[in-house]
């Protein structure tokens, strides 16, 4: 296994509101490795958006990072490796911002509303590429240019003093991406970046992102609940439910060979997978209120098809089936004791 | 943008002929005009014995038996043509001269109003909204709502009893001595602009809270725009940022506010002036409604109101220049 990019341990991120504190993210353990994708799935407000933007300190109030750390593997010029934990560094400071934009760069859901109106497309990335190459504004405008017609935009030298405004969604969004990846970034989180777009237009940022991805070999976080997409593009995949990680292995693992009563629903709910099999069928139940939610059981346990009766007493803890392969799950967490007496058999030979 | 400009300017056209319109027809309402207010006088000081056709012959030696639309057109006529306004037959004098003796200090005193309230107002309204919540939050606010729930009357009674008592001098009056009757120059500007602080203040205080709470809302309403994750998501430090987006946001319906704080203005020097007997405009707009000397009232009033719509227009102009969603439809 290489060292990864990013190893996130028992990430907390909690809201401290009014009616009561919401656990967003419960213990969120992700690892991430360079210049691949890993896909978060999993249903509407489990705490995707949340986790990811932790990952740049850039929560949003009342929201606050309670626990947990981000090692994040910084190249230094030299060459060598230098590990920053993300977690404990201030968000106003000047160490994140210098990684937010440069090493981190993200693309969020809305293009309508993530640019700016007021300013034209080229202030929005010239500024990013001034701010961290010190670039002249002439450069950074060339550079902008380029990045424009990178990301397949016609007349780039025109477009570039446009609003925002007056762009189509599809535009906006490529805008969007060349400005994340004018600076090169190491790792990209890109939020769901097509759902707000129309089918035809998903497809094609879609394939311009992969193929930016070969080109400029950053690491890829992509976030969305649509397990089609995830087919198409992910190495590894983890599946979120109420702000923890209950499954995390690779792609062909998590599509063929799926553990989690939760994971299996959600393929279960694609019509692509599923109506091959003639058994679509939606998750039974809903997501509990935030406020409401059961501690020290297993989460999932209300709306499971195979819960037993210590489902309702026993909190499942993270078992790594092999090697490659991790449940939250209390049907597996024998096999992995299993697993470990082989392993440790194995070892002793 | 040319035509938005053109169009905001033909409103502003018609406003103002509206509102001459509706000056010229209020300041006749009152029942009897300066002659009768003129022979009742004069009866009560001793004339019992006016020629009986007296009053006639006066109406149409002033043009006050013509139809009111003849009067209007005249008036009109007067002012676009010649820049003529009338006559005061109080002070008995051309109402233009009175106007251009008046006028100056009043608009000093609303513009530098206007300055004091933006001065004050941005930034306190920035900071309340960044610190929402924040101790310092609360202290504007409540400084704010008293701003608010005070009268300029009251405030400008209270400052007069305060400088009476405790300063030996009473901060009346808009120029010292020596500029009182002085020609204007660029000296008595000056000594105005050092006395003006004192109805600036009054005026503009409740125009400052209300616009602090404004520019707090707008901004606590951009701040979490996807676009400010987005610019912090770049890098940039907490400050440029917020200069540079949430606070170029806000700044579009703070600036259309100038349309209704003119007006409140003009309305408010007008009280405070009379309160503090200031030689603005305020005093005499009062005397002349009171002693129906119609053509120094409906100067005036004009001419106030031309300036509150062209404040107006103004800020609409910046707007275009501030917003690129207005200058490019
Ligand atoms: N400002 C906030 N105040 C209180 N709770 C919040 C706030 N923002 C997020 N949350 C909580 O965090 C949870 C996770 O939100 P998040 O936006 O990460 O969901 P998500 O998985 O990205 O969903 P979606 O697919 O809809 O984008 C939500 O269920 C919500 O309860
Ligand atoms: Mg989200």
């Amino acid at each position: 296994m290489t060292t990864p990019l990013l190893e996130v341990t028992d990430l907390k991120i909690h809201f401290f509101t009014d009616e009561g504190v919401v656990k967003a993210v419960d213990g969120v353990d992700l690892t991430i490795e360079r210049g691949k994708t890993l896909c978060l799935v999993g249903e509407s407000g489990c705490g995707k958006s949340v986790t990811s933007r932790a990952f740049m300190q850039i929560i949003r109030k009342p929201g606050k990072l309670v626990d947990g750390s981000m090692l994040y593997r910084f190249k230094k010029d030299d060459g060598t490796d230098e590990i920053i934990d993300l977690a404990k560094l201030d968000p106003k400071g000047k160490p994140i911002r210098q990684i937010r934009g440069q090493e981190i760069a993200m693309i969020f859901q809305e293009p309508m509303t993530s640019l700016s109106l007021m300013h034209t497309v080229g202030q929005q990335i010239t500024e990013l590429i001034r701010l961290h190459t010190g670039a002249t504004k002439h450069e950074a405008r060339n550079r902008a240019i380029e990045m424009l017609q990178r990301v397949g935009i016609p007349k780039p030298d025109r477009l570039i003093d446009e609003y925002p405004f007056r762009l189509s969604g599809g535009m906006r969004q490529r805008a969007m991406i060349a400005m994340a990846l004018s600076c090169n970034p190491t790792m990209l989180i890109a939020d769901e970046p097509t759902t707000a777009l129309d089918v035809t237009t998903q497809a094609q940022i879609l394939d311009l992102m992969l193929e930016l991805q070969n080109d400029y070999g950053m690491a890829l976080l992509f976030i969305t609940h649509d397990l089609g997409v995830v087919a198409e593009i992910a190495d590894d995949v983890a599946v979120m439910y109420l702000g923890k990680i209950v499954e995390r292995s690779d792609a062909d693992t998590i599509f063929n060979n799926p553990k989690h009563p939760y994971t299996q629903a959600l393929l279960r709910s694609i019509p692509k997978i599923a109506m091959q099999r003639d058994e679509l069928e939606p998750i039974k139940g809903m997501v509990p209120s935030p406020f409401r939610r059961p501690v020290n059981i297993c989460q999932f346990q209300p709306r499971c098809n195979q819960r037993f009766e210590a489902c309702s007493r026993v909190e499942p803890v993270s078992t790594l089936i092999n090697e490659n392969h991790s449940v939250r799950c209390l049907l597996y967490e024998d096999v992995a004791a299993v697993h470990q007496a082989d392993t440790e058999a194995v070892a002793h030979g | 943008m040319w035509q938005y400009i053109l169009r905001r300017f033909t409103y502003m056209i018609f406003t103002v002929w509206i509102i001459s319109l509706i000056t010229f027809a209020v300041i006749q309402l009152p029942p009897g005009d300066y002659v009768s207010t003129m022979v009742s006088q004069m009866i009560n000081s001793g004339m019992d014995e006016l020629p009986p056709d007296f009053e006639q012959e006066v109406r149409a030696q002033y043009g006050l038996d013509q139809p009111i639309y003849v009067q209007y057109y005249k008036w009109m006529r007067n002012i676009i043509r010649d820049g003529e306004f009338g006559y005061s037959w109080i002070y008995r004098r051309d109402a233009k001269d009175i106007m251009v003796e008046r006028l100056p200090a009043s608009f000093a005193i609303s513009a530098f109003s206007v300055l004091f309230i933006w001065m004050i107002a941005l930034p306190i309204g920035i900071y309340s909204a960044v610190k929402q919540y924040s101790l310092a939050d609360y202290t504007f606010t409540l400084i704010g709502f008293i701003g608010l729930a005070v009268p300029n009357f009251l405030f400008a009674l209270i400052l007069l009893f305060i400088s009476y008592k405790y300063m030996d001098q009473a901060m009346i009056g808009l120029y010292s001595q020596k500029y009182e009757t002085a020609p204007w120059s660029l000296a008595k500007f000056w000594d105005l602009v050092k006395h003006l602080w004192i109805p600036v203040v009054i005026i503009g205080t409740s125009g400052t809270a209300g616009l602090i709470r404004t520019m707090r809302a707008n901004l606590l309403d951009e701040l979490n725009k996807p676009y400010v994750d987005t610019a912090r998501s770049k890098g940039l430090s907490e400050t440029t940022l917020l200069w540079r987006y949430p606070v170029r946001h806000a700044l579009n319906p703070f600036i259309s506010t100038i349309g209704w704080i003119l007006p409140s203005l003009i309305a408010g020097e007008l009280i405070v002036s009379i309160v503090l007997n200031l030689p603005t405009s305020g005093p005499v707009i009062f005397n002349s409604l009171m002693d129906q000397d119609m053509y120094v009232a409906a100067g005036f009033i004009l001419i106030l109101s031309t300036l509150t719509v062209l404040g107006t227009f103004i800020s609409d102009l910046m707007l275009a220049l501030l917003d690129p969603r207005i200058r490019l439809s």
